[in-house]
């Protein structure tokens, strides 16, 4: 049916508040006031979270997650939904460099040689997803290849090498009273943030993501963005899983499996993170400093509650309860004002 | 006289400012097959959905077998015993005829094997003339004429008492469509009552009684079809006054032409077509639904695909497979759907000016503020696009401004050919005044513009000169002085002078 | 006759000819290569661990038919088994095992009710729940792994009745049976397969999004706590984190057996053959003593082949519609041109 002419709205120019309305959105205003009373609740209740060195372990816990999450953030955007191989990359690629530093390789070829593999597999997913594969179940088959891969490498046992070594820096150094592995985490979340949003490739990120249709017809197509954001994504796991060894010193396939940790799977955790932050699943709205946000956010909760004694099912329950109440609320704000799918 | 089975009378519908329909009549007869016509825009479809429960913001009165009704949703009308085929099917491709026919319904049985299901389908296949398939194959593998039947199929399993046919055979073909026309008559021998919305007038002189007109808005006339004239018809049709929205045409163009199109055979079309288009000139494909202009357009611009042919352009000979070498080329192509593929809705308004040209405003992959304001500044400025609201998303603009936006982004390439299918869809009044004065500026500083339009208005007063088609076909070319109204809507719904032949 | 009736079948389900061939080829494999593997108590073992997968690959079945995924599954099924072993000491074994397959049922419903009210996609919601079941088991399990101290029923539920089968495996194949029924032969079956094969269509045609997804995910969350029921009776033990093989496996089941990522294929015969090929593997592997990461492995594999070949033939349809439009055009072509040699000139 031919439409009919719709109605002309004349809408009122923005004023300043609107505008920071419009920029930030109300989601991020919520999120931002949930957090703030969270904060003061803790402050109140807990004596020893308001203190530096506790704030610095929020901080510090969220870093892993969060730039797992920053390397997501951008499949999310892009409207590919999100990759269900990200712990199973981790777990390659913990066992590959931890071969490669017991092989006394040094830091500088095991981190070359721990890459190559994040590359592959990023690169092979995406061009998979490229071509039309189906995100989710591509990525969730690549998590059985990667995650068997790793654990037939290593004989699913612990690949561990000597300290004092060539990543000890990374691990457990740190700069200017930061841990490092806090500082590669802002730094992180900063260049991304600039990479998102300063450069042609974020802008294409965001156009893909709001309408892949509408990207192929103004000449930007889907299937290199795959590529690049899935490979991005492996990376980020890769450095993750670098930083982690690092710390321990060691590597097993199950590291980032919730039958290890106590918070439970890493890749959900990771989603978890993207979704708390408030992005748009569908792609096209969003940002890592969301994710970045959303993983201290997490983090800060977390550590409430371990301050207040309880155990890990109630902070894991936590958890998924802030994601489907960010889900819900996302849901209900869309609703409409965009266009579905 | 018998009584009417529906009538409306004083139909009154409008959005905000705009009156889609003003104080229409219409009725229908029992066992009587009403056609309605009327250009793109005039309230055809507003009408349909008011009758189809789909709207109920109308004023008005609305009487249904001897009872005044006000439908409050589709299927409210539906029980009432009206059933309405969309000109987009609603059938699920994977699934078989008979379990489609059987889809939804109060009268669906909850348990039946496919056997019982196969039985029940038969009588209503037979009815509209599909009893040689087999209820079981599936709907994938039917053609799209014999789809549109078991569409058809499925709403007579409801036993409605009127059917509406919205452009049944817009996209159908000759064989097709004599079915669509022989069914309906077999639905009128056994009583039902048709509403035919089409813009063929060949087959609206073939099967209806009697047709209601109309024009702006407004019924302006029921005519029975014994003794009409198509020429009186489409007069009755036209007619409307014109709003001083177009500039003055473009008389001359450049003797070289710019984009030699070759050869091209797009999928949906009978035979390739050649075409020149020159500088500095607006073309306009003429045709309707179903004619093949619009995968012309998309085709020169490597969004469609395509059985052979090539492109030439400043001596270069290519065939762009993907937009994107299209873009490189510095050809622009806006869609009919703007809302499919020509905005990112959810981005902002200067993102979506600029989409098409990162390139133009970074520098080694960074992106230059400053050059991204100033090359959506002019833009906007060229389109009468509000420099204030750039910032805000593209998704809360009115379809107008919408529209500025998805052909404004193109600007950005510096084309050299823009092509456009459909430049006013949906767009209100005053906007559309604005795009068709901004495509004549481009048009006169060198640009070739090439638009394909349903819109009879539009495609008679902008272009230089015009070329329609008739199903796929290329009928004929029309100069800057053989172009009217009345030529071309002959040329694109009756071009062999079937309907003069069978009167 | 039977050959020809063999080849129309063929002809008319070349994806479940495809999951028969996989079947019987993954079979014959180890058949060959191994010397247990053909005898009773293999079969009663292949049997024992159909019950658990086919109830996981008939609830994915289903949903990925509805066009959607159920990523919570392992989680529900783990909250399952959390139930019933804790409570079965304090309530007896039925009651605790109604309580289970309840909870994890209503948690599907509600999970579909939530997808169509807000009309967002399933995994996005069961990315979320799937954290929030596991939450929920933890607590249940009071963080321990916890176990069965009356092992009469662990053994009442492996006994061999019926040659192959055993009480569980019994309960399954009735379900497998139902569940058929259901989608061939009634309205609301045949309303999932619509609203995965075609949304946008079918939401045309007038069908509402919230039955079939409250049917589908209910039937879901009903499979799963079932399947976790029968892990936690049959082990004795259950752990609130365990259980996350089970969406690989079953997906790759579901897979196998012909649905399609696209929605609206597939069906229970297919789930069955499916889910026997991913048993037929792993229980193989586990003959051939290879370790269990490496079943995995295997998994993954075998799910990226199915998909890419899954890519790989939707393109070659679309390919083969082309060509059947360009025939029809070439055919409208030369009526016209016939009549037009005939009637009036343009």
């Amino acid at each position: 049916m031919s439409p009919i002419s719709e109605p002309i709205n004349q809408l009122p120019k923005p004023s300043i508040l609107e505008k920071l309305i419009q920029r930030h959105s109300k989601l991020a205003i919520a999120l931002l006031a949930i957090f703030i009373v969270v904060f003061v609740y803790g402050m109140v209740t807990a004596p020893n979270f308001l203190t530096l060195f506790n704030f610095k372990t929020i901080i510090r816990d969220a870093a892993l997650v969060g730039i797992m999450a920053i390397g997501l953030t951008f499949v999310t955007l892009s409207g590919n939904f999100f990759l269900l191989s990200m712990k199973e990359t981790a777990a390659l690629c913990i066992i590959a460099f931890a071969t490669g530093m017991a092989s006394g390789w040094g830091f500088e070829l095991s981190f070359l040689f721990t890459m190559v593999f994040a590359l592959i597999a990023g690169i092979s997913q995406g061009a998979l997803i490229g071509i039309g594969g189906n995100p989710i179940v591509v990525t969730l088959g690549a998590a059985g290849v990667l995650y068997g891969l790793g654990a037939y490498w290593s004989d699913n046992l612990v690949v561990s090498y000597r300290r004092p070594h060539g990543a000890e820096w990374l691990g457990t150094g740190s700069f200017l009273g930061l841990p490092n592995i806090t500082v590669a985490f802002i730094l992180i979340a900063i260049s991304a943030e600039l990479l998102l949003r300063k450069t042609s490739f974020g802008r294409q990120v965001y156009l893909i993501g709001a309408n892949r249709a509408a990207g192929r017809a103004t000449g930007h197509e889907n299937f290199w963005m795959a590529i690049k954001v899935c490979t991005i994504a492996s990376v980020c796991s890769a450095f993750v899983a670098i930083a982690f060894s690092a710390q321990v010193s060691s590597a097993q396939v199950n590291y980032f499996s919730s039958e290890f940790g106590s918070s439970g799977d890493m890749t959900i955790m990771v989603i978890a993170t993207v979704m708390v932050g408030g992005n748009s699943i569908m792609g096209g709205f969003g940002s890592t400093l969301r994710s970045s946000l959303g993983a201290v956010f997490i983090s800060t909760v977390d550590n409430m509650m371990v301050l207040h004694g309880f155990n890990s099912g109630p902070r894991v329950f936590a958890v998924g309860l802030m994601i489907v109440f960010s889900i819900i609320v996302f849901a209900i704000l869309r609703r409409g004002s965009r266009s579905e799918e | 006289m018998e009584e009417q089975l529906l009538s409306l009378s004083k139909i009154t519908r409008s959005f905000g400012a705009i009156h889609a329909l003003k104080e229409v009549s219409f009725d229908v007869m029992p066992g009587e097959v009403m056609g309605l016509v009327g250009e793109n825009g005039a309230g055809k479809s507003s009408l349909v959905k008011i009758i189809g429960g789909f709207d109920s913001g109308y004023t008005g009165q609305l009487t249904f077998a001897n009872k005044q009704v006000r439908f409050s949703g589709p299927v409210m009308a539906e029980r009432a015993g009206i059933a309405i085929a969309q000109q987009e099917l609603s059938l699920i491709p994977t699934m078989s005829v008979a379990e489609n026919v059987l889809l939804v319904g109060d009268n669906v049985p909850k348990i039946a094997t496919k056997r019982q299901l196969i039985k029940l389908v038969e009588p209503f296949l037979s009815e509209v003339g599909l009893d040689y398939i087999d209820p079981a194959t599936s709907v994938e593998r039917l053609s799209v004429g014999e789809r549109h039947l078991v569409e058809v199929a499925r709403l007579i399993a409801h036993d409605p008492q009127l059917l509406i046919l919205d452009e049944p055979t817009a996209a159908l073909g000759e064989t097709d469509s004599i079915r669509i026309l022989e069914m309906v008559e077999r639905l009128v021998k056994r009583g039902k009552s048709v509403i035919y919305v089409s813009h063929r007038l060949d087959e609206i002189f073939k099967i209806c009684d009697r047709i209601t007109i109309l024009r702006d808005g407004r019924s302006v006339a029921v005519k029975n079809t014994k003794g009409l004239s198509v020429s009186e018809l489409v007069n009755s049709m036209l007619g409307r006054e014109l709003e001083n929205m177009f500039p003055k045409r473009i008389s001359t163009s450049s003797k070289t032409p710019l984009l030699k199109v070759r050869d091209l055979w797009p999928d949906g079309l009978l035979d390739p077509v050649d075409l020149d288009i020159f500088p500095g000139e607006i073309l306009g494909l003429a045709g309707q639904l179903g004619s093949g202009t619009g995968e012309i357009l998309s085709a020169i611009a490597g969004a469609h695909p395509i059985r052979g042919g090539s492109l030439e352009m400043d001596g270069n000979v290519f065939m762009p497979k993907t937009p994107n070498e299209a873009i490189k080329a510095k050809i622009a192509y806006c869609s009919e759907d703007r809302k499919h593929d020509g905005l990112f809705l959810g981005r902002p308004i200067i993102e979506n000016l600029t989409s098409t040209a990162l390139k133009r405003i970074g520098n080694f992959g960074i992106l230059q503020p400053s050059a991204e304001n100033g090359l959506a500044n002019d833009i906007a400025k060229g389109f009468t696009i509000d420099n204030s609201r750039l910032p805000s998303e593209a998704g809360v603009l009115s379809g107008g401004n919408q529209q500025k936006v998805a052909l404004g982004k193109w600007l950005a390439i510096s084309p050299k050919v823009i092509l456009v299918n459909e430049p006013t869809r949906g767009v209100d009044v005053g906007a559309r005044a604005e795009i068709y004065q901004t495509l004549h500026k481009l048009a006169k500083k060198g640009t070739a513009i090439v638009i394909a339009s349903t819109d009879l208005q539009e495609i008679a007063n902008l272009p230089t000169r015009i070329i329609a088609f008739y199903r796929g076909l290329k009928v004929s070319e029309l100069g800057y002085r053989e172009v009217s109204a009345e030529n071309i809507l002959t040329q694109i719904t009756d071009p062999f002078g079937a309907a003069k032949l069978e009167r | 006759m039977a050959v020809e009736k063999i080849l129309s079948f063929i002809k008319q389900k070349p994806d479940l000819m495809f999951a028969i061939i996989l079947a019987f080829f993954v079979y014959c494999v180890f058949a060959f290569t191994n010397d247990y593997f053909m005898t009773h108590r293999t079969t009663f073992a292949i049997m024992e661990r159909f019950a658990v997968l086919g109830l996981v690959g008939l609830a994915l079945t289903l949903c990925i038919i509805a066009g959607e995924i159920d990523l919570s599954i392992g989680s529900n099924a783990a909250l399952a088994a959390v139930i019933v072993v804790r409570f079965t000491d304090s309530l007896g074994a039925p009651t605790a095992l109604l309580i289970a397959v309840a909870v994890s049922t209503i948690i599907g419903l509600i999970q579909g009710y939530f997808i169509a009210y807000l009309r967002i996609r399933a995994i996005v919601l069961t990315v979320g729940t799937l954290m929030l079941l596991r939450g929920i088991s933890l607590f249940v399990a009071e963080e321990k792994t916890v176990m069965l101290t009356d092992f009469r029923i662990p053994d009442f539920i492996t006994t061999k009745v019926l040659w192959y089968f055993s009480p569980a495996s019994l309960t399954v194949i009735a379900m497998f049976v139902l569940v058929g029924l259901f989608m061939n032969f009634t309205k609301y079956g045949r309303e999932i397969y619509a609203i995965g094969g075609a949304r946008k269509e079918a939401l045309a045609a007038g069908i509402s999004l919230k039955r079939p997804m409250i049917i589908v995910f209910a039937i879901s969350g009903f499979c799963a706590g079932l399947g976790g029921v029968i892990i936690g009776l049959r082990s004795g033990t259950a752990q609130a984190l365990g259980l996350q093989y089970l969406l690989l496996a079953g997906t790759v089941a579901a897979f196998i057996g012909g649905v399609s990522i696209l929605g609206g294929r597939g069906g229970v015969v297919g789930a069955v053959i499916g889910a026997l090929t991913v048993n037929f593997l792993n229980t193989g592997l586990v003959f051939n003593v290879t370790p269990a990461f490496m079943v995995q492995l295997y998994l993954g594999i075998l799910l990226l082949v199915v998909i890419m070949f899954q890519t790989g033939s939707v393109i070659f349809e679309k390919r083969q519609r082309r060509y059947q439009i360009l025939k029809d055009i070439d055919n409208r072509r030369e009526r016209l041109k016939k009549e037009m040699k005939g009637g009036a000139q343009p």
